[in-house]
């Protein structure tokens, strides 16, 4: 064997190797979609999907660590046990009770704050700031920091009502103020990241369809409805979606501020799944309200998929 | 889009005075309940009981700090709190740039069926898979680590920043991907060197949502590192509550230590959260 | 390569250190982060000491019963073998044992302790955990506003009502509240149910059969709600927490209060307004009924999936030991698991209220010993405090609570 003949063979022995390698950096369409949505898939894979298929078997079981018991499998007996149980039915009012006020609340104090924020200040910051500190503010925070506003005694609220001559309410002793306190906590926090969306929405708003519509002689309020909103509306949706989504797994601020109480008036659902899974130790009852959970989630989802792909169907 | 470009007059309102007034809602909205808690943690336990209550301090103290720092290694919360959202916000990062590179450009057949799975599986509440991700993280021997924490978290912000970065994605004419590769750019060079960086406003804003997402989470914290050295912000302010006792200004002061790191990034980076989301990110 | 022959080098480094030729045992002790700690570590510091061989390491957990009961639930339901020792609320034992968490002290003898503590820590006639502290609910009051007044302290609860209204009125002090008790929906407010409950000599489980009675229960929560009604108690009682009722006694506010043992000693440090003016007694009764108090305390288990049993009981006996008991009697002002030490010297001049502990520790009476514990717990919390709150009618509440404690104890 020649030097030349080997030297041959090794240059095509590199040659096929840069091929395998160019075929790796750059394969088809298909691998390479597989490849680059492989790193998701296994991660989703292994922290969602697999806890969920163990959730989904649970639920079906009768399986209390504190009976000792071994667990028995019994059909939709945690369903029916769910049926006849009031704490589950006032959780699952309460959960959607919260989201339905604090999401158009969210939405409506965000808008209103996202229009006051886009004035023109000379100085920004401190107003930018004023948003998103609420909303890189933990939410165990903030359960923690209403919870003190709202004391009966040594509250910031109760003083103000007192200031300009209202008697304060001991809120965490009634239901309803009980529960509009956290409403209203819930409120604050969303708004912010709304306000940021809607901010960000209405800063790319052209100018000169504004200038346009002052020629025309619209005057602002209609500028506002004619103008602002409908080009603001994607930016809503989503945005609302998110927030309908994470007002469903109420947990943190209901849970710093009354714990559920007064009685069970102010549990929420992520809360009554918390108790009987982590205190009460039910795992089967703890999981199948975890599927109700996961149900009222995707019909949620499903309402945003379907706007999703009708927006990308008109496209 | 510089400061001066932004259209001013989607606003019902304007003039001196009114933005006077609107700067002042807006301001005390945001910020007061973080300023009551600074104010708080310069009080005694004694004045906090005082009927009606005060909103200045009689006797500013720094003893409520000296507390916090020396009943619990509140640096090690602080620091454990921004590695782990710091690495997780990078893991979230890495991984969604793959995906949504392949969602916005690739004819994918079941394009619409991995988006689907991929936001309905995001609304899998974390609550209810506690106990399940306990028992998987102990079998990986991950419990008492950061990646026991940094995982979950990735997937918590996975599908939003996935979302985000595909928008954007789809927003960069593919014309200057084609160049880049024929200039002898593979499709991932063309990808980081061309696609990520064009989309650097939405790449941050992911960056962020991530950031916070983690710097907020509570519950898995609280659940999966019980080692001292490893709990994060939100897990170790709860420990200065005592088995009765709640002693308020020695939170607070915790409180503001974790409000300021977080304060301080927002004003620096403020100009950029909002220009990110500007950009079209959350438009879906 | 080289990453996996490292990974195997670390690996068999690792089975030698743990082989006992080598090294010695780890034992990691669960405990509460404001159960002092630092007291407990010293205590610790002797076992190793004694016991050349044997580490022993503290982790804390979360700061409330509640919370540390999530965070054990948690890890011992994924059976994790990382704890050794666990400090645990005398209200768990009975839980842990029925899942198999706890690994039973066989043959173990408890009649050195009080009796109290021997019965918590007994579930179906094994020993499944040894006695770490005591603590029951006393009633504190204000000695120098009684002796003002001429009152005694009070046997029943009407003489106290009587007795606060004599007070406060005397006093003309908008702040001075009569009684303060714990109605916020935390565990403080299941003794807060049981106290004139059992006074009306009922029990709620026995045997782990449910023996409530409706009338009783009505009576209990009717008691309550009508001390906020006439004023007693302060309107937003049902706000109250264990630390709240000490703060405000503290602060000489409270004329009377019902809370644990932790009080005394801070009523008697820095920044209270009560310092010699404080008295401890055994709780009211109700007319007619007889005194009793709410048994409180922690103790000592061993955890079932320790891979050091034999080590882990010896530590465990060793904290629950007459010295390590004095030692924390002295140093961590806890209130002894032994009668004897509350006559002890060295233990009276530490902390010499604790003569008049002993009748109310000694008396006290365990609450439900149930496995399902923490459900019957919440049932009877969130019914007290929706009843103080105005939510339900004490009739409907106790009604309420029955209910649910059928289904819980089917």
């Amino acid at each position: 064997m020649t030097v030349t003949s080997r030297l041959e063979q090794v240059a095509e022995r590199v040659e096929t190797r840069r091929a395998m390698l160019s075929r790796l950096l750059d394969p088809d369409e298909t691998t390479l979609g597989a490849l680059l949505l492989a790193p998701a898939a296994v991660l989703l894979g292994g922290v969602i999907v697999y806890p969920v298929c163990k959730l989904l078997y649970t639920s079906f079981l009768d399986l209390s660590l504190t009976s000792g018991a071994p667990a028995r499998f019994v059909g939709l007996a945690n369903f029916q046990q769910m049926l006849e149980d009031p704490v589950f039915w006032q959780a699952t009012w309460n959960t959607i009770l919260i989201t339905l006020i604090t999401v158009p609340g969210a939405l409506v104090v965000g808008l209103g704050l996202a229009l006051l924020a886009n004035l023109p200040f000379n100085i920004r910051w401190p107003v930018r700031l004023s948003l998103l500190i609420p909303w890189a503010l933990p939410l165990s925070f903030a359960g923690l920091i209403f919870a003190w506003f709202f004391h009966s005694e040594y509250g910031v609220v109760n003083d103000v009502l007192n200031r300009v001559g209202l008697p304060g309410a001991i809120w965490f002793n009634s239901p309803r103020l009980a529960f509009a306190a956290i409403c209203l906590t819930i409120t604050w926090k969303a708004s912010s990241f709304m306000a940021m969306i809607i901010l960000a929405g209405l800063q790319t708003i052209p100018r000169s369809l504004y200038e346009a519509a002052d020629v025309d002689g619209a005057g602002r309020v209609r500028q506002f409805f004619e103008i602002t909103l409908p080009l603001l509306k994607p930016t809503i949706v989503v945005a609302l979606i998110f927030r309908t989504i994470a007002a469903l797994q109420t947990f943190d601020i209901p849970y710093m501020m009354t714990g559920g109480g007064p009685g069970t008036s102010t549990a929420t659902l992520a809360m009554y799944i918390h108790q009987n899974t982590v205190s009460f130790l039910d795992l089967g009852y703890g999981s199948a309200l975890a599927v109700v959970m996961f149900i009222l989630s995707m019909c949620v989802t499903a309402v945003y998929l379907r706007m999703i792909s009708g927006r990308e169907g008109a496209r | 889009m510089s400061a001066t470009a932004i259209s001013t007059s989607g606003s019902l309102l304007s003039g001196k005075p009114l933005r006077a007034v609107a700067a002042v809602i807006l301001i005390v909205n945001g910020l007061f309940p973080a300023l009551w808690i600074l104010l708080t943690s310069f009080k005694t336990e004694a004045e906090l009981t005082l009927k009606p209550i005060t909103w200045l301090p009689h006797a500013p103290t720094l003893q409520n700090y000296m507390q916090a720092f020396a009943d619990q290694p509140l640096l090690i919360f602080l620091f454990n709190s921004f590695m782990v959202a710091l690495l997780s916000t990078a893991l979230t990062l890495l991984i969604s740039v793959l995906a949504a590179y392949a969602l916005a450009r690739l004819n994918l057949r079941f394009r619409g069926l991995i988006m689907s799975l991929i936001i309905a599986v995001s609304t899998f509440p974390l609550v209810t898979l506690l106990v399940p991700l306990f028992e998987t993280m102990r079998a990986l021997d991950l419990l008492n680590t950061w990646t026991a924490l940094i995982l979950p978290y990735t997937v918590l912000s996975l599908p939003v920043c996935t979302l985000v970065l595909t928008s954007f994605f789809e927003g960069i004419p593919r014309d200057l991907e084609n160049a880049a590769m024929i200039d002898g750019c593979t499709r991932f060079g063309a990808l980081f060197r061309v696609v990520v960086p064009l989309s650097a406003p939405g790449v941050f804003t992911a960056g962020i949502l991530a950031f916070v997402n983690s710097w907020d989470e509570f519950l898995l914290a609280l659940s999966f590192n019980s080692n001292p050295a490893l709990r994060t912000l939100p897990v170790g302010i709860q420990l200065y509550q005592g088995e009765f006792a709640f002693p308020w200004p020695v939170i607070s002061a915790a409180l503001v230590v974790g409000i300021v790191p977080v304060a301080v990034l927002i004003v620096i980076f403020q100009e950029r959260v909002v220009s990110g989301l500007t950009a079209g990110g959350l438009k879906g | 390569m080289k990453f996996a022959r490292l990974a195997s080098l670390l690996w068999c480094g690792a089975v030698l250190a743990s082989s006992p030729a080598f090294a010695e045992t780890q034992l990691k002790v669960y405990l509460s982060s404001q159960g002092q700690p630092a007291v407990w570590r010293k205590a610790l510091d002797q076992f190793e000491a004694h016991n050349p061989g044997i580490k022993v390491t503290i982790e804390l957990g979360g700061a409330t019963s509640d919370l540390q009961a999530q965070y054990l639930n948690t890890v011992m339901s994924a059976k994790d073998s990382s704890l050794d020792v666990l400090i645990l609320d005398v209200i768990r034992p009975a839980q842990f044992a029925a899942a198999g968490w706890l690994s039973p002290f066989a043959g173990r003898d408890l009649q050195s302790y009080l009796r109290p503590y021997a019965e918590a820590n007994t579930v179906d006639g094994k020993v499944v955990a040894l006695p770490a502290f005591a603590d029951a609910m006393f009633l504190y009051y204000r000695k120098d506003l009684l002796d003002k007044y001429g009152l005694p302290p009070p046997k029943t609860w009407d003489e106290l009502a009587i007795a606060a209204k004599k007070v406060t009125e005397g006093e003309h002090s908008q702040d001075l509240q009569g009684l303060s008790f714990q109605g916020k929906a935390i565990e403080g407010a299941v003794c807060t149910f049981l106290l004139p409950y059992w006074s009306q000599g009922k029990t709620v489980v026995e045997g782990g059969k449910l023996t409530f009675d409706r009338d009783a229960a009505t009576k209990s929560l009717a008691l309550w709600k009508s001390f906020a009604e006439a004023g007693v108690a302060k309107k937003n009682i049902s706000e109250v927490a264990t630390d709240d009722t000490r703060k405000e006694f503290q602060a000489g506010n409270v004329v009377f209060a019902v809370n644990w043992g932790y009080a005394w000693a801070l009523s008697q440090g820095d920044g209270s307004a009560v310092v010699g003016k404080v008295g401890v007694a055994r709780l009211p009764a109700v007319a007619g009924g007889e005194q009793s108090s709410c048994l409180g305390g922690w103790e000592w288990g061993v955890s079932a999936y320790s891979k050091h049993q034999e080590e882990a009981k010896k530590l465990a006996e060793y904290l629950s030991s007459p010295e390590v008991s004095k030692f924390m009697a002295i140093n961590g002002s806890l209130l002894p698991t032994y009668a004897a030490l509350y006559t002890d010297s060295e233990v009276n001049k530490a902390a010499p209220w604790f003569a008049d502990a002993v009748p109310v520790v000694r008396t006290a009476r365990a609450r439900p010993v149930t496995p399902r514990y923490n459900e019957v717990s919440e049932v009877i919390r969130t019914t007290v405090n929706a009843v103080l709150a105005g939510v339900t009618t004490p009739a409907d509440g106790a009604a309420q609570i029955e209910n649910r404690l059928k289904r819980i104890l089917r």
